[in-house]
């Protein structure tokens, strides 16, 4: 048996028929291989994925700071949902309102829904502008709302017709789609519907972009920011860390579109390149590599002397402020070993930033991506939408004649699409080496027989696993917030990461451990190859 | 409602049920967890419980779908079932509902019924059902609905086995292992329902076990209903959902239903009643008792200090309530986010005792709250430290106040599930903690309360006679150069650097722009300058004025909203000027936090803008105020500009920095409250008022309010004089005006530029009159103001508009019609032209006779300035 087949070993004929299209090893490195991805997970098997509500409103709207983010549902959604991503914020200029610190919820009793909701969602509009005061209302809603029939869309009208503010409603209750991934695409929708292009301005600027799926854990955005501003580009908006309503609205005068989470934010990126002709390049400000790379494919992209000229300023003084501590992490993390599972995009992003350190990872996977984010986007076309995702509405925007505008011509375009990441992302698989294993909607069961057959000296994922992890004795880092640290992104935060690695690893609590497969063999098998499987 | 929102929860002060209900299932041995809805339900709770715990926390999804809505779930959760047990052999299953499945209905009995029977070879298996709907309650009523489902679904052996039931609520891993080790010591034999204990709170073992394998057994669960008596720890657990009432309606177990055992009271009470059941008090116990007597006395003197705002389950809060208020910890407010009728009934005798004791008349109990509720209460009643769990952080960080945390969640610290709360021991753990904070919060201030009000405002004078001497003779100096402290009489000049666009408070008369060059008036300049570009401003201007003697910051926002500009540009003057006289404008709101800062950067004259004393009129007249992160309306906001306003002006005048306070007049708002102004303000210390008209500005809230004559000023001036010295040429400069308060040049240093001045020909100051602003197109003997120009005649710039009303210098003048003209005249007097659309032929013969050139046109205003400039 491989490493493959003794996970899946465990299961009963029907699940062992679902996992194993899930679980790939990769073997020979450039053969295409096809990942089972973006379909319902098998009930009782303790997955980490979260739902529709969670990726709609806890990831892409929530950190939207001057927006009102209003959760119609019964207390527990709100509450869980409540500053539990680490998304930083902070409010720009005289009265900017910032809404992060709280959580706004209708808090539905058994009476509600019995007899509907509308009336108290109305009420606690009414509540929220009294004191409040918001420019934007974000009306998201629960499992329940969607069974009883709440209209909260004709709510939304009636807010944008009472009080003439933006207001959208998301009908993202738990049980849509299969994954947050599903909200993801909802928040999309919402945003682009109602929110891109409603500002004023006028395409202007020459360098001017937009940051999508970036969303300021730790502050990341605010270190990539930092950079791109340094460099010479206007950020026009960022989707949505330290997000704001009042930029958001603008962002259709950007002329190219960042994309660093594909996962959650690509619906924009393509839906905007319609409506707006904006072209969208594939980022990845994790990494100091990827950094550099994405920085001068931006500069190749501008095709303008000075800005390639500032790229290359800006990459020697970041490369000269971090280089000694550079060296020193990677002389003592080169040869160590990582699993790296977290959502839709920060597995593949992470394998380039532990690549750095000398770090190799043996077992990566993803909570909710899709067969893209594997294989690449070359695989969408053999993608078969099935019952759960064309219950997601699918956008077909027009160009805007007012506000389309090319930066391109279509030569240069097709021209770059050979030489930069424009337009195209490849996926995680072609980061990974022969023999590592790749697991699409990790579940309890699996992780610990992974880290029992690989024995990873760190493993990077998030909360619910992680004191299972710990209890394993494998150092682990929690990659959706940073176990309070921070930032992460670009040169500095590479070193922040690599601090932050090497004092788990090198944790003196470690050594009085023993863990479990140096005490007992807990594998089965024999020497030479001759094993059956 | 006594409520803030009735319909909006704003921070939630409560969880969801199912939470409740995974909780107490992790009290059961080898009991695994799924819940009945979409994943999102289980990953949330999941990862709230591993934060707080530090611990794995599996518990299981249906994963219902879309088509699981229309169809119902039933595949889905037996599927659920069955890989639950393969992967994990558990013996017990709990299974709780969501919002999900309990909206569309779903009969969970049902299908544990089909699965038991598809599934014969997992009959052993123990599936137990609850009914927890997220719309039904807390995480309280889920604890105790998962634990009465338990008691009512497991098989009882009925015959009697003389054993103790002791259900509990929501309690920390810790205090359960402190409740069985009192049991064990105590004697009887016991069932502890629920006990996670160790499966919350585990150690590091050799090999990690994937099921919890402790807790209350099935076995024990099983002898619940054969037991001698029950003792559940909470008074406020629902008859329906208690498993007390349960065991005692079904099996005639008798139960007794004692308070959470926090405190002295609480914990004598328990064991009582085990010593009734025949326990035995050891002197252990005693021991422990006695030492939580003797650390009550010993903490009583700070214990006292406290004000606290209790918040969390009902139980948890009555208990604490308890333990504060025979400490003397005086619980001023109660809340819990549960709807619980009973919990003011329950709690208010207990704290009206315990706030008389110390002159305490409000306290607050309320169910159903929230934290925007907490946060309001805790500014109302004085609240000094909070008790709750770590939700209420951002109150804390807000208002500097210290947390107690407790209960669940603790998602900011570690440790969480080790904080211990009953017993005496735990009691004492509790108090200890209190008792710190608040000693902590009086000793971090105290010397330094003491130092000011003693050492500083006493001693420091006559010891440092010489100094003080000089410093007064230096300041003395400076006064008299002050432009604004010598009646302007135009011998010494002064700048107003425009480097801090932020303010901090609305000032219902104020809109400020920053672009407007047509405007004079306080708030407006046409720029805003870096600290550097401000010392090179000021460097320039030195150069053309060696008069020049005070450098105002006067906005256009507040100076010390900006502060870090404000110190810089301060610094850097400093550093090129040590001789100058710093003048700083402010509205007071921030004094607090940098007047001592501001006496290290040497400022010498402060003027504050305080335009009442009494919150009640502060409201009309701001509609807001922004303080440490918060925006607050009304009297709220009011109260904290003024608190902060009087002790910022008394602190800097304690520290001679000379004060003056501006009182905008506003019909109807504050005209007759001034007096007490002038009087509060003398009383801190003020050296001057200037009382001074309000300018209408069009978009402003009081732009309609019809303005206060300058008569009705002069009255005011001249009856508050009796108290304080009164300023009476006030210009209502601009927040970048420069030059002498008569000549003002801040027009020729704007926007970084200047005209070389051997180039230019002289300047000539054209007085226009106009009622579009674009065209001289005002008869002159109607005018009610001019636009004042300067030009080159190359050139023409806009200087200020003059209100004929306005600069009326006294009632001789102004008040008869027929010395109208006399007004026009005075207005204009330092002008060399006057355009007007037309002109009487008296008017014309006196302008002449002043030296001032009369042209008749109806032209742009710029090209007939320039015009007019040419010709001169």
């Amino acid at each position: 048996m491989n490493e493959r087949e003794k996970v899946l070993d465990q299961y009963s004929g029907r699940v062992f028929k679902n996992r194993k299209d899930h679980i790939i090893e990769l073997d020979e490195a450039g053969v295409p291989q096809v990942i089972a991805a973006n379909s319902r997970s098998i009930p009782g098997l303790m997955v980490n994925r979260g739902c529709c509500y969670a990726g709609c409103k806890g990831v892409v709207l929530g950190p939207i700071a001057d927006a009102v983010v209003l959760t119609h549902g019964p207390i527990g959604c709100g509450f869980y949902s409540w500053g539990t991503r680490r998304n930083k914020a902070k409010p720009e200029g005289e009265g900017a309102k910032n809404y992060l610190q709280y959580c706004f919820s209708t808090d539905m009793q058994e009476p509600d829904i019995v007899f509907g909701g509308e009336k108290k969602l109305r009420q606690a509009i009414v509540e929220i502008m009294e004191i409040f005061q918001p420019k934007c209302i974000f009306i998201c809603s629960t499992c329940p709302v969607g069974l009883i029939g709440d209209d909260i869309q004709a709510v939304a009208r009636w807010v944008k017709s009472t009080y003439k503010i933006a207001c959208a409603a998301f009908s993202c209750e738990g049980y849509k789609g299969v994954s947050q991934s599903a909200g993801h695409h909802i928040a999309n929708n919402g945003l682009m519907k109602e929110i891109i292009g409603s500002g004023q301005a006028k395409n202007s600027k020459k360098f001017a972009v937009n940051l999508l799926g970036e969303y300021n854990i730790g502050g990341d955005g605010w270190e990539t920011e930092r950079l791109l501003k340094q460099i010479g580009y206007e950020v026009v908006s960022v989707f949505t860390g330290d997000g704001s309503f009042e930029k958001m609205k603008n962002a259709h005068t950007a002329n190219l579109n960042l994309v660093q989470c594909h996962r959650s934010i690509n619906y924009i990126a393509e839906m905007m390149k319609a409506k707006y002709g904006i072209d969208w390049i594939k980022v990845n400000f994790i990494g100091i590599d990827e950094t550099i790379r994405s920085l001068r494919s931006l500069a190749i992209y501008f095709d303008d002397a000075g800005l390639k000229q500032r790229t290359e300023e800006v990459i020697a003084d970041e490369l000269a402020a971090i280089e000694d501590q550079r060296q020193y992490y990677r002389s003592r993390l080169t040869g160590y070993t990582a699993g790296v599972f977290v959502g839709g995009s920060r597995s593949h992003h992470y394998q380039n930033l532990l690549l750095d350190f000398g770090i190799k990872t043996v077992i990566a996977g993803y909570e909710f991506a899709h067969r893209d984010d594997y294989e690449g986007r070359e695989v969408l076309p053999d993608i078969k939408p099935d019952a759960d995702s064309k219950n997601i509405e699918q956008l077909s925007p027009v160009a805007d004649e007012a506000h389309y505008h090319l930066t391109l011509s279509k030569e240069r375009f097709a021209e770059l699409q050979n030489e930069i990441d424009l337009e195209t992302y490849h996926g995680m698989f072609r980061e990974m080496a022969d023999g590592t294993v790749t697991v699409d909607d990790f579940n309890h069961y699996e992780t610990e027989k992974l880290i029992e057959l690989f024995q990873p000296d760190i493993f990077y994922s998030g909360i619910k696993d992680k004191y299972m992890i710990q209890k394993s004795g494998t150092p682990s880092r929690q990659l959706h917030s940073y176990d309070y640290s921070g930032p992460y992104a670009c040169f500095t935060g590479a070193i922040n990461f690599a601090r932050d690695t090497y004092m788990s690893i090198s944790a003196p609590a470690w050594k009085y451990l023993t863990p479990p497969w140096l005490v007992s063999s807990t594998l089965e098998g024999s020497i030479g190859g001759t094993e059956n499987a | 409602m006594n409520k803030n929102f009735a319909d909006l929860n704003v921070n939630p002060c409560k969880m969801c049920v199912p939470l409740g209900a995974a909780t107490a299932f992790y009290g059961i041995r080898k009991c695994m967890s799924i819940l009945h809805g979409s994943q999102g339900c289980s990953t949330y709770i999941r990862r709230h419980m591993a934060t707080h715990y530090n611990e794995p926390v599996d518990i299981a999804s249906s994963s219902l779908t879309e088509q699981g809505t229309v169809f119902g779930g039933e595949k889905n959760l037996l599927q659920g079932l069955e890989n639950l047990i393969r992967l994990y052999e558990p013996e017990v299953i709990g299974v709780a509902t969501t919002c999900l499945a309990e909206t569309i209905g779903e009969d969970v009995p049902a299908m544990i019924k089909k699965f038991y029977e598809q599934h014969p070879e997992y009959r052993q298996v123990k599936i137990i059902n609850a009914s927890t709907a997220g719309y039904a309650g807390t995480q309280n009523e889920g604890f105790f609905r998962a634990l009465r489902a338990i008691v009512s679904q497991v098989e009882m052996r009925t015959e009697k086995n003389g054993k103790l039931n002791v259900i509990t609520g929501y309690l920390s891993p810790a205090d359960q292992r402190y409740l069985k080790e009192l049991l064990a010591e105590m004697g009887p034999e016991f069932i502890l329902l629920p006990d996670f204990s160790d499966n919350l709170d585990g150690g590091h073992e050799t090999m990690y076990q994937r099921l919890p394998q402790k807790g209350t057994s099935l076995e024990e669960i099983a002898q619940m209903g054969g037991a001698r008596c029950t003792l559940e720890l909470s008074r406020f657990v629902r008859p329906e959902d208690s498993p007390g009432a349960y065991l005692q309606q079904q099996y005639g177990v008798p139960c007794t239903r004692l308070d959470i055992p926090c405190g002295l009271r609480g914990m004598d009470a328990l064991l009582s009643a085990l010593t009734q059941l025949g326990g035995r008090q050891t002197e252990k116990i005693w021991q422990a008792r006695s030492r939580y007597l003797d650390a009550m006395v010993d903490s009583h003197k700070y214990s006292a200090l406290g004000r606290a705002l209790i918040f969390g389950e009902p139980d948890f809060v009555q208990g604490t309530v308890k333990l504060c208020a025979e400490n003397g910890l005086i619980p001023v407010a109660a809340l819990t986010g549960a709807v619980c009728p009973e919990f003011r009934q329950a709690l208010s005798e207990e704290m009206a005792a315990a706030a008389e004791i110390q002159f305490i008349d409000k306290f607050v109990i309320e169910d159903d709250a929230d934290f925007a509720r907490a946060e309001a209460l805790a500014v109302a009643l004085g609240v000094n430290i909070l008790i709750g769990n770590s939700d209420g952080r951002r109150i804390a960080e807000k208002m500097h106040l210290p947390l107690i945390r407790a209960s669940f969640p603790i998602h900011d610290q570690v440790g969480g599930q080790r904080i211990r709360t009953i017993g005496y021991s735990g009691s004492l753990a509790f108090l200890d903690r209190m008792a710190n904070a608040l000693l902590l919060q009086r000793a971090s201030g105290f010397r330094e309360d003491m130092y000011k009000k003693y050492y500083l405002a006493g001693a420091t004078k006559p010891t440092q006679i010489g100094l003080a001497t000089d410093k007064a003779a230096m300041l003395a100096k400076k006064t008299a150069e002050h432009p604004c402290f010598t009646c302007g009489q135009g011998k010494y000049a002064r700048i107003h650097l425009p480097i801090a666009p932020a303010c901090n408070v609305q000032c219902n008369y104020c809109l400020r722009k920053y672009d407007c060059p047509n405007e004079s008036r306080p708030g407006v300049t046409t720029e805003i300058l870096s600290p550097e570009e401000a010392l090179m401003k000021y460097q320039r201007v030195k150069a053309d004025m060696p008069n020049l003697r005070v450098v105002g910051i006067a906005g256009p926002g507040d100076s010390l909203a900006n502060f870090a500009a404000t110190k810089a540009t301060l610094t850097l003057l400093h550093e090129f000027d040590p001789d100058v006289t710093f003048c700083l404008s402010t509205n007071g709101l921030m004094l607090p936090a940098y007047a001592e800062e501001l006496i290290r950067l040497q400022v010498t004259h402060v003027t504050i803008t305080i335009n009442a004393v009494d919150p009640k009129i502060g409201a009309q007249i701001y509609k807001y105020v922004d303080y440490m992160g918060t925006r607050y309306h009304g009297e709220s906001a009011a109260g904290i500009l003024l608190a902060n306003q009087l002790t910022g002006l008394q602190y800097l005048a304690q520290h001679d920095v000379v004060c003056k306070v501006n009182i905008v007049a506003l019909k109807g708002i504050n005209e007759t409250h001034i007096e007490d102004v002038v009087r509060k303000v003398k009383e801190l210390g003020a050296k001057i008022t200037n009382i001074m008209q309000m300018i209408p500005v069009a978009g402003s809230a009081f732009e309609h309010i019809p303005m206060v004559s300058l008569k009705e000023i002069a009255a005011m001036r001249a009856r508050c004089s009796v108290y304080l010295e009164q300023m009476m040429h006030c210009r209502q400069c601009r927040a970048d005006a420069a030059g002498t308060l008569d000549h003002d040049v801040s027009i020729l240093y704007r926007r970084a530029e200047r005209l070389p001045a051997d180039e230019a020909a002289p300047l000539q100051r054209v007085a226009v009159a106009t009622k579009s602003g674009t065209l001289v197109d005002q008869h002159f003997g109607q005018a009610n103001e001019f636009y004042i120009y300067e030009s080159d005649g190359i050139q023409a710039r806009f200087i200020e508009r003059r209100n004929v009303v306005r600069y009326c210098q006294g009632k001789e003048i102004c008040e008869t019609k027929t010395d109208r003209i006399e007004a026009l005249l005075h207005t204009i007097k330092d002008c060399s032209s006057v355009l007007a659309m037309r002109i009487g032929d008296s008017p014309q013969r006196k302008l002449e006779a002043m030296g001032i050139r009369v042209i008749a046109t109806y032209d742009r205003i710029e090209d007939a300035v320039k015009k007019a400039a040419q010709g001169a």
